[in-house]
């Protein structure tokens, strides 16, 4: 039953005036009090029932200021973990209302505290991450950094290199030149040397057929010559004939001169004649024996001649293989020469080929170097972006620290409000 | 004078006088004889007369196998011997007044003199001493 406090005060009152009266109608029946004390009786006993109403109901009142007030206290303090209580349940006044309002505000406060912790635990949370993630980010924007420093530095290697190569090729395409302009040369050479081949043919041709010629004179001169020693043979036979006519004279002589002597004086003239006969058979077979080693002086130097011959005719023989070998090799050589002319010229055509390939790969290869050169130089731009964004994400790291930092400390001020009970 | 006629033996110079010698015969038919040996080296039909035939180089012990085809046929105041020689030269005239005895020293076998003739010395033949051997050698 509400009673409100003014009410209360009134009922007090009432209770002590009624009390009063009371003792005012019972003090004459109470025996032992004098009629002059029963006033006075009366008064004190009105006194101490005004003074125990009043000490019962001031010290129920000021304990239940005391209470708020100690409650305002304590959710001064941010204690939002007890309820306010006050006495008076039989009879709720202001103070309990109060107590109730203040438990109203005191949970609408709870909840919005236990919001704001549980907002600041999140953004706690996620500021930690957030500063996590961003120390990632920023590792790894490092790294991206370091990566496309690398790039840079690679695409200046690449740059350099592909120069280099542009160099160097340039250097083979001279090269190319030169063995185009080697292999005309050759290709002319072998021109020149096939028409030297082909004359030298021609002049090995002719030389074998003046050799041919001679070897078919020498061949007759050497079948003369044997027919002209048969010939000599034949006067060494009429020599033979003239030598035994010769002896046979002298012996006749000789038989003669001993005839002749038989006879004595007789046949001295007969003896003359016959030393005459005998010195003509004499001078013959010296003439005869002349003739004949004259017929054989003959015949030696004609078989010397002959042996001669045949060796001229053997080394004409050899003249002849060797000019027909020299034909054979320059009609070798006139193969060769137009083998390597046709490939001399195979060669020319194939490195005027080289050339305009070269040229084209060294437009390809400038085309490459531009394209290098490009890359190298978005690769530092890239590498510049990077390291803004290197430092931008450092920043934002700060910041999400900073962040974090301040969630923290919110948090920390948001843990100064007391919500449960402590257990203890 | 009188005429020799000259021939060799070996490498000496031998002289016969010509009224020695009948003939001189040239490649005569050489016959076998049996029983010969050594120096007779066959026989001889000479115009009917069968003539033995004497090698001289042999008989007489000079070297060297040449001999001529032409052959002394001898007179028979000589046996009629055929004689061979390493070659007949020719019949020269000499004078026997300047024909000398061998020397000491001279060793030819069956000289009976020596002549000097155009720078060279002709040994004489000693037929008589040929005759003589022979019939040594054919008695035995």
């Amino acid at each position: 039953m509400r009673i409100e406090i003014s009410y209360k005060f009134i009922i007090g009152f009432i209770v002590v005036v009624v009390s009063g009266i009371l003792v005012n109608l019972v003090v004459p029946y109470i025996e032992g009090i004098e009629p002059e004390f029963r006033q006075v009786f009366s008064i004190l006993c009105s006194l101490v029932v005004g003074l125990i109403i009043g000490s019962v109901f001031s010290r129920a009142f000021a304990g239940n200021i005391r209470r708020l007030t100690s409650a305002g206290d304590r959710i001064r303090r941010g204690d939002l973990s007890e309820d306010v209580k006050v006495d008076g349940n039989r009879f709720p006044d202001e103070t309990s209302d109060l107590a109730k309002a203040m438990n109203q505000f005191q949970a609408s406060l709870r909840s919005l505290v236990g919001d704001i912790r549980s907002i600041a635990f999140r953004v706690a949370g996620s500021s930690q991450n957030l500063s996590g993630t961003s120390q990632e980010m920023s590792a790894s924007a490092q790294e991206v950094a370091k990566t496309t420093d690398q790039m840079s530095k690679g695409a200046e290697t690449q740059a350099e290199m592909v120069e280099e190569s542009t160099r160097l090729f340039k250097e083979v395409a001279i090269s190319i030149k030169l063995v185009a302009s080697s292999a005309k040369t050759v290709a002319d050479s072998a021109d020149l040397t096939l028409e030297t081949a082909r004359s030298g043919n021609d002049m090995a041709g002719s030389s074998l057929d003046s050799i041919r010629q001679v070897l078919s004179e020498a061949e007759s001169s050497g079948q003369q010559m044997v027919n002209f020693i048969a010939q000599l043979q034949k006067i060494s036979k009429f020599v033979e004939v003239i030598n035994g006519i010769a002896q046979k004279t002298n012996l006749l002589a000789l038989n003669a001169t001993i005839e002749a002597a038989r006879a004595g004086e007789y046949g001295h003239g007969f003896a003359v004649v016959a030393e005459e006969i005998r010195k003509l058979a004499d001078s013959t077979t010296t003439s005869a024996d002349e003739i004949t080693s004259l017929v054989e002086l003959i015949c030696k130097e004609g078989e010397q001649v002959q042996s001669s011959m045949a060796q001229v005719i053997d080394e004409m023989e050899s003249g002849r293989e060797a000019a027909d070998r020299t034909n054979q090799a320059f009609s070798e050589i006139t193969r060769n020469a137009e083998g390597t002319r046709s490939k001399a010229s195979s060669i020319a055509e194939l490195a005027e080929q080289q050339t305009s390939s070269a040229e084209q790969i060294t437009r390809a290869i400038d085309e490459i170097d531009r394209v290098v050169s490009d890359n190298a130089a978005a690769t530092e731009q890239v590498s510049a972006a990077t390291q803004e964004q290197s430092a931008a994400m450092e920043e934002m790291a700060q910041s999400a620290k900073e962040l974090s930092n301040m969630s923290e400390s919110m948090l920390q001020i948001v843990k100064q409000f007391k919500l449960v009970k402590d257990q203890d | 004078m009188s005429l020799i006629l000259t021939y060799s033996l070996g490498d000496d110079l031998y002289g016969l006088e010509i009224d020695a010698i009948q003939e001189i015969t040239e490649n005569p038919v050489l016959h076998y004889v049996p029983r010969a040996e050594g120096v007779l080296i066959g026989s001889i039909n000479f115009h009917g007369q069968i003539l033995a035939v004497i090698d001289l180089p042999t008989l007489l012990g000079f070297a060297g196998d040449q001999r001529d085809h032409r052959h002394l046929v001898l007179t028979s105041e000589h046996r009629s011997l055929v004689l061979t020689t390493s070659g007949v030269e020719r019949i020269v005239n000499l004078e026997m007044e300047l024909l000398q005895p061998p020397p000491e020293e001279h060793d030819r076998p069956a000289v009976r003199g020596v002549i000097d003739f155009d720078e060279t010395t002709i040994n004489l033949l000693d037929t008589d001493e040929v005759i003589k051997q022979l019939e040594v050698i054919f008695v035995e």
